[in-house]
C-alpha cells in the first residue's frame, strides 16, 4: 500500500526509490509506467495524466524482473520487433548489442540465454528507443560485474538528458542517483 | 501502425512455427475425429445435412483448441506485459485477429482434403462450398479472438472458453451448416443472404471487439 507519496522531477534528474521488500517500490514504478492505476491520486508525465494514459507510449523505457521475453525468438528478432512496435529505427541495435556484450549471441534463441544475458537484453529493449524517462526496477539483478559496468556506463552517458528512476536496495544503484526517497 | 501489426503477425507465426503447438493440437484433433467417424460409419452414406453438421462440429472444436492459444500463451508465459509496454492495444488486437483468421484458414486447408478423402464426399457446388467454409471460418475466428482475449484474463480458462464461445458462435454455425448443406446437395446456391449474414456478423463482431479490447487488455 502506497500512501502520501508526492514528488516531482524535472529533466534531467535521477531518483532512487529504496525500501524493504513489500514496501511498494515496484508498485510505484508500475504506476508511473501506467501498468497499474492508482486508487487515488495522479501521476503526470509531461502534463499527461496517467489515469487516462496506457502503458504504451514513447516516454518511458521499463526494465523489471516481472518482464518476461519470448523464449522462441532470438535477440535480433526481439530487437527488430521492439523497434517496429515502437516505430524506432534499428540503426543503433548493433551499438547496443556491443555495449551489453551480446553481439555474439544475437542469433541465439532466448531459451538458451542465462538470466544475466536476458537481463542485458531487457536493458537493450528498454533503451533502444531512447525514451526520455527510464524506469528501472532492480536493474542490476542477475547482472555480473561486466553487465553492471555496461549498464552504468550507459546510464552515465545519458543522465544529463533523461529522467532516471531506479527502484533498488543495492547501494551502488542508489548512490548513482542524485535524489532518493525511501518507502516503508 | 501497419508496420507494428506486420511485426506482431511475423512474431506470432515465428513462435507458432517453432513450437507448432496450435497447428499440431488442432490438426491432430481434426484428423483423429475425421478418421474415427469415417471408420465408425463404415461406408454408410450420410445426407448432405449430416455431412455439413459433422464438418462444422470438427471445424468448431478445431477452432476451440487452437485459436484461444494466441492470448492464453501471452498471459501464461507473462509476455503480455512486454506487449502492453511496447504496442498500442489496437495494433495488438488487429494482429491477433489477422493471425487467427490466417491460422484457421491454414487449418481449414489441411482439414478439408482430409475430410473429403476419408468421408468420400461429393460436392455439388464446389465454389459455394468453399465460400461458406471460408466465410464461416472468418466469422468463427473473429468471434473467438475477442473471446480468447477475455478468457485469457480470467481463471479456469479451459472450461470457460467453450462455455462462452458456444452462444456467440451458434448463429454462425446455424447459418454456415445450412449453407454448406445446400452446397453439398443438389439445391446449390439459393440466395446470397447467408453469405451476407456471415460477412455482416464478422464485421459487427470485429467492430464490437475494437470497442471492448482496450478495456479487456488494460483493465
Amino acid at each position: 500500500m502506497l500512501r502520501d507519496i508526492s514528488f516531482s522531477l524535472s529533466l534531467p534528474s535521477s531518483l532512487a526509490i529504496t525500501g524493504p521488500n513489500g514496501s511498494g517500490k515496484t508498485t510505484l514504478l508500475e504506476i508511473i509506467a501506467g501498468i497499474q492505476r492508482p486508487t487515488k491520486g495522479t501521476v503526470r508525465l509531461f502534463r499527461d495524466d496517467t489515469e487516462l494514459r496506457r502503458p504504451w507510449h514513447h516516454e518511458t523505457g521499463y526494465v523489471s524482473p516481472r518482464l518476461r521475453l519470448y523464449d522462441e525468438l532470438t535477440a535480433q528478432e526481439l530487437i527488430e520487433f521492439t523497434c517496429a512496435s515502437r516505430s524506432t529505427l534499428r540503426n543503433r541495435a548493433d551499438e547496443f548489442l556491443a555495449m551489453f556484450g551480446l553481439t555474439g549471441h544475437r542469433k541465439k534463441m532466448l531459451s538458451r540465454y542465462s538470466s544475466g544475458m536476458a537481463q542485458r537484453l531487457k536493458c537493450i529493449l528498454a533503451f533502444i528507443s531512447e525514451p526520455p524517462i527510464l524506469l528501472l526496477d532492480e536493474p542490476g539483478s542477475n547482472l555480473d560485474r561486466e553487465g553492471k559496468e555496461a549498464l552504468f556506463r550507459y546510464l552515465e552517458s545519458v543522465r544529463s538528458e533523461r529522467i532516471i528512476i531506479i527502484a533498488t536496495n543495492e547501494k551502488e544503484e542508489a548512490d548513482f542517483c542524485g535524489e532518493r526517497i525511501s518507502l516503508g | 501502425m501497419v508496420k507494428t501489426i506486420i511485426a506482431h503477425i511475423k512474431k506470432d507465426f515465428r513462435i507458432e512455427f517453432r513450437n507448432r503447438y496450435a497447428v499440431s493440437v488442432s490438426f491432430s484433433f481434426a484428423f483423429t475425429t475425421t478418421l474415427a467417424i469415417s471408420l465408425a460409419a463404415g461406408g454408410i452414406p450420410f445426407s448432405p445435412q449430416t455431412h455439413a453438421v459433422i464438418l462444422w462440429v470438427i471445424m468448431f472444436f478445431t477452432a476451440m483448441s487452437g485459436l484461444a492459444h494466441i492470448f492464453v500463451r501471452e498471459e501464461d508465459r507473462g509476455t503480455s506485459l512486454f506487449l502492453r509496454l511496447n504496442s498500442p492495444a489496437l495494433a495488438v488486437f488487429t494482429a491477433k485477429l489477422l493471425y487467427n483468421v490466417l491460422l484457421f484458414f491454414v487449418l481449414q486447408c489441411m482439414i478439408l482434403p482430409v475430410y473429403l478423402f476419408f468421408m468420400q464426399l461429393d460436392v455439388q457446388s464446389p465454389l459455394f462450398f468453399l465460400g461458406y467454409v471460408f466465410l464461416g471460418g472468418i466469422a468463427l475466428s473473429s468471434s473467438l479472438t475477442i473471446l480468447a482475449a477475455i478468457v485469457a484474463r480470467a481463471g479456469a480458462r479451459g472450461a470457460l472458453f467453450p462455455v462462452i464461445s458456444l452462444p456467440v458462435s451458434l448463429p454462425v454455425l446455424w447459418v454456415v451448416i445450412q449453407g454448406t448443406s445446400r452446397s453439398l446437395g443438389r439445391a446449390g446456391f439459393s440466395s446470397p443472404g447467408d453469405m451476407v449474414f456471415l460477412l455482416a456478423f464478422s464485421g459487427t463482431i470485429t467492430a464490437v471487439s475494437y470497442l471492448l479490447f482496450e478495456f479487456v487488455w488494460h483493465d
